[in-house]
Parts: structure tokens; sequence; C-alpha cells
């Protein structure tokens, strides 16, 4: 037999050890994120990693259902899961144990997330997780209010010149519905939009119902807010779909006002990867090429209550955010005393024995004649 | 809420920093492209179409745009993870791979051929609704297990990068599937076309990342692309 014994470092994969100095940096980005939210007035709840799967998957948990790890509690003999989203436990939260609190409901949590599989682009099965959720809220001011929320936690973290994408996952389905189309265009009319093939789509709603040849149109429109949205009051809507351009145009109005230099898109046709959203659904796309930051949107909440929410991934933003400077490092010679300097800002390391010196213990300062100084390293 | 789809670039750049990046395949693709690239106002540098010219990395006229030349299934992959912020594959690689993160805006109507069946002439007169699995060699394992599992058929895949058609004669596989230009290779080995799973053209992809944060940039593009589409279609 030639069997290797396992790597002792090797963790299964997608899962990371986070190291000096990156796990204080995620843990400060969170609690700077939280700070915002609770300057918001969002109280902070705790669910448990695991709880049964019915509620766990219950609602917009269905969407992560083949995502979530189970296991059978051996107490109770019933399914559990392990939760691969927190929304779900919020909405079962203020449905339940806050069921009888004056709505609406500001809610915020920050805690860590698996899922059974990863992707190529994003291999990660524990991801730390951290959002908001307004229950009970149905005015457009309050899906405002998360968007404009999300962006300030991301900038007091130092993350500005963020992308706001608004999209629009009902108005496909409202024009489809009004136009009454059969099944088959249906679905090829879905796999253009989702392709965003514009060719494909002008063809397909030739001679078709009055209510899809709008489409086209609304497609090049998708862009910057501002002439996205003149599209679509220009557009000559069916009933419904007049209703989500009109709410649309009030959340935008809603967050320009709260957030005036905000960067924002909007797509009204887009609905690839809002599975269970009511009404508009936010991205928050960090500067350059750092990727989505944040993601949410209005849902529907267990009793039925209307609700919106924004989750933001603190490991994307970690990425997005600058690095600040680590705290300065200061030796302490044995039996010298350091409260006065931790005080001022310092890491003091003390010296355990005489022989540890301030390159030994990665210090930046040193005490000379009573005060700090840098360490001078030796080339 | 839903798992964000993360590009996983580590530093943040600065917005709109660099040149945008146009990902094309290596091959017999890349001479059919030509045409469109120059009516759509591209000019490489002149070895880009070069196969043996080691650089992997043009420049072009415009100093926003730089080309990259890259094998066909890996334009995608280059798109998917926003390496490149546009590129050009077949239809065959977005079927295989069918990433969230790419958009298809455009079918340039090029690199015609099919994703195909195909099986011995010499076939064994089997009644394939009696199967409950089979064993299919090809370099598109996703398709073809879709392909079979949306019959009741379990695929059971032998992957290979080439020589698909030798499978079946040698043992590998009772049959193949693999993307089919004029059918030539598949006779000259004794094989038949049964099946076409897809027609294949070469589409026009972008990032997601980059489309949404950089509309304008990327919109201009696509449309340019549209132009040049149009302008060959209407000769």
């Amino acid at each position: 037999m030639t069997d290797d014994l396992p790597n002792p470092a090797l963790l299964p994969a997608g899962l990371a050890d986070l190291l000096p100095p990156d796990a204080e940096r995620e843990a400060a980005l969170v609690e700077a994120m939280m700070g915002v939210f609770a300057s918001h007035g969002y109280e902070r709840v705790k669910p448990p990693l695991l709880e049964f799967e019915d509620s766990l998957l219950a609602g917009s948990g269905a969407a992560v259902a083949e995502q979530t790890f189970r296991l059978m509690d051996p107490v109770s003999q019933r399914m559990m899961g392990l939760r691969a989203d927190t929304t779900p436990q919020v909405a079962r939260i203020a449905a339940t144990r806050l069921g009888a609190q004056a709505r609406p409901l500001r809610l915020c949590y920050a805690g860590q997330v698996l899922r059974v599989r990863g992707t190529q682009l994003a291999p990660s099965r524990q991801l730390p997780q951290v959002g908001v959720e307004l229950i009970g809220g149905a005015a457009p001011a309050a899906d405002g209010e998360i968007a404009v929320v999300a962006v300030e936690a991301l900038a007091a973290v130092g993350v500005a010149g963020v992308s706001l994408d608004v999209t629009l996952p009902t108005m496909v389905p409202a024009l489809l519905d009004a136009a009454g189309v059969d099944p088959v265009l249906r679905t090829r009319l879905a796999r253009a939009l989702d392709r965003k093939d514009s060719a494909a789509v002008a063809a397909l709603v030739q001679g078709q119902d009055a209510a899809l040849a709008v489409l086209p149109g609304l497609m090049a429109a998708t862009g910057p807010a501002d002439g996205a949205l003149a599209a679509l009051e220009a557009a000559a809507l069916p009933e419904s779909a007049q209703a989500i351009a009109e709410n649309a145009a009030a959340v935008l109005a809603a967050i320009a006002a709260r957030a005036p230099g905000l960067r924002i898109t909007l797509d009204p046709v887009e609905f690839r990867g809002f599975r269970y959203h009511t009404g508009v659904a936010f991205t928050i796309y960090g500067p350059g090429m750092s990727g989505e930051l944040a993601r949410g949107g209005r849902y529907v909440s267990q009793n039925d209550e209307p609700a919106t929410g924004m989750s933001l991934y603190p490991d994307a933003v970690l990425r997005a955010a600058p690095v600040m400077a680590p705290k300065p490092r200061l030796f302490l010679p044995v039996g010298a005393d350091g409260a006065a300097f931790r005080a001022e800002g310092f890491a003091t390391v003390a010296a355990l024995a005489p022989d540890d010196t301030p390159q030994r213990l990665r210090c930046t300062h040193e005490l000379r004649d009573g005060a700090p100084v840098p360490v001078v390293t030796k080339d | 809420m839903d798992h964000p789809i993360p590009t996983p670039l580590s530093p943040a750049t600065p917005e709109d920093a660099g040149p945008i990046v146009l990902a094309l395949p290596k091959g017999r693709i890349l001479s059919e492209l030509g045409p469109v690239l120059a009516r759509a106002g591209i000019h490489p540098a002149a070895d880009y179409a070069d196969e043996s010219s080691r650089r992997l990395r043009f420049p072009t006229e415009d100093p926003a745009l730089d080309v990259i030349r890259v094998r066909s299934f890996d334009v995608a992959t280059f798109v998917a993870h926003g390496a490149a912020q546009i590129g050009v594959c077949g239809a065959d690689v977005l079927m295989e791979f069918d990433y969230p993160e790419i958009y298809a805006p455009l079918d340039l109507g090029i690199g015609r051929c099919r994703v195909s069946v195909a099986e011995p002439v010499a076939a064994t007169g089997e009644d394939p609704s009696r199967w409950s699995r089979i064993t299919v060699a090809t370099k598109y394992p996703n398709i073809a297990q879709r392909h079979y599992a949306a019959r009741g058929v379990q695929a059971e895949i032998v992957h290979l990068n080439g020589a698909m058609e030798l499978a079946p004669s040698m043992g590998l596989a009772k049959l193949i599937v693999d993307l089919v230009q004029t059918g030539s290779t598949l006779k000259a080995n004794g094989l038949r076309e049964t099946e076409v799973i897809a027609n294949v053209t070469s589409r026009l992809i972008v990032n997601r990342t980059a489309l949404k944060t950089r509309p304008e940039a990327i919109g201009t593009w696509i449309a340019r692309f549209r132009a040049a589409l149009a302008e060959r279609d209407a000769r």
C-alpha cells in the first residue's frame, strides 16, 4: 500500500482559515456595518445556526433548499438544516416571537451561512452574511431606506463609488401575462430576455400583442436610472405593468432624495437570479471589478407580510475595502506597564523572557526613555 | 437573500481603470471573425490572427480595447470571471457551462455547426427506449448528461478532449456527443449522425458585472457589433 497520510492542513473544499490580519479586518468590518444598521434603528437578532428544516426552508428559504446541509436531530428525531441564508430565520422570528410587536419591524443580523456546493466562480461554502430586514413596511419609502442604509454601511467601511442596480423581476411576467402569450413563446421570450439577446426579442414580439411591443424598447433603455426610467414612463404599459413602473419610479425617487450622489442603474427586464422577489430588487456592485457586494429586495415574509431586505457579503466587501493600517505593536520589556500606551491606541506585546526582542515579537515600536519610538530594522 | 456571484479578482481597482478586454477563440472561428471585427472598427495588432505568434494579449488601434486569444472553452471562463469583459464563443460552450455571470446578447451567425449524437454505422439495432444507462464519449459532459437525463437515461461519461470519433470503435463508449460541422470526420471513422442536440453559432458574450457597472462602454461595443452584423447582412 502506498496511501499517503492526508496533510493536516487540508480543509474540505470551499472552507478556509482566516488568519491575521484578515480575520480581524473582517470582524471590524462586520461590526462597523452593524453599527450603521443600529444607528438607523435596526435591532439585532441572533438566530441559531441550526433549526428544523420546515421553518428554515419556508418562504424565501425555498430558493436555497438545495444548498442547505441537513442532519437528523437525535433528540427530536426531526430533520434539521444548517442555514444557507439568514433571511428565512429573521422572517420566522418576525412572524412568531416578535409577531405581536408593532410594524414596521426593523431587524438586522450578522452570522455565518453554509452551503452544500460552491461554484467555480464562488468556491466558498462558508460565507459571512450581514443584513437588514424591514418587515411590514409596504411603502416605496421602505425599499428606498433599505438601499440607502446598505450603501451607507458600505461607505462606513471605506467602500465608496458603489453602483446600485435596480431590477424589476415582476415586470416581464406582468407583461407576458397581460399579453396572454402561449407557453412556447413564453419560454422562448424568457430565454432571449435572460440572455439579453435583443435581436431575438425583437423578432419574437413581431406581430404579437401590443403589451409585448414595449420589450425591445425597455431592453435598450437598460442603463443609468434616469434614462431607463424615462423610457419606462414613455412606454405604453398595460395596467399591471404600469403599477410596477410607478412603484419603481417612487422607489428611485426615495433613493435619490436620500443619497443624491449614488450611481444607480435600472434594468426593467432583468429577472435572472431573483426567484422570490415580489417588487423592486437590488444588487450593489463594488467599484471597478470587485463584483457583487450585496443583494436584496422586496419579498413576502411569513404570514403574508410585505417585507424588504438586503444581505451584504463581508467577504466580498473585504476585497473591495481599502486596507486599514494595523494597530502599531509596542514592545514592552519585562516588568514594564503598558496601560497608558494601550489607551493611546498601541497594541502592547509584553516580553515574557529576557531573550524576547521587538523583532521576534513583530513589534513596530519599542520604548526608549519611556516613550514609544519606531523599531529600526537592521538589514 | 440569494447568494451573490462575486467576481473574485482580489484588489479593488479604480472604476473604469484599464481597457476593456475582448476574448477571442483560437482556431477556425478566428478567421471567420476577421471581417466582423473590421466592420466593428476593431483592428488588433497584425499578429493576432497568426497562430504561431507567441503573444496572447494584443493591443488594438483603440487604446480602450485589448484583445486576448484563448481556447474557445476558456473564452467563457475568462468572461465569467470578469477577466475579460466581452468575448466571442460558441453556443456549445455556453450550453456546457451555463454560467450565470454571462449574457449572450448577439448571435454573430458565424461558426455554424451543431452538437450531435453519433453512433457506428453498423448499429446494433438496440431499442434506445429500453436503455437505463449509456456510455458516451464527449467533451461536453453536462450537455450529454442533460440530454439523456431528459429522456430518463443515465449517461456514463468518458470525458475526452479530442478524437472522440475513435471511442466507439475502440470500445470506450457506445456513442459520442460532439461538434459536427460537415460530418466528414464522422463518415471517415464509420460513424453516422443520429440526432442533433442543438444548432450552434458563435455569440458575443458579456460579463454581467461589467454590463451593470459600465453600461455605457459595454453598450457601445454591443451596438458596434450589431451595426457590423447589419451591414454584413445587408450585402
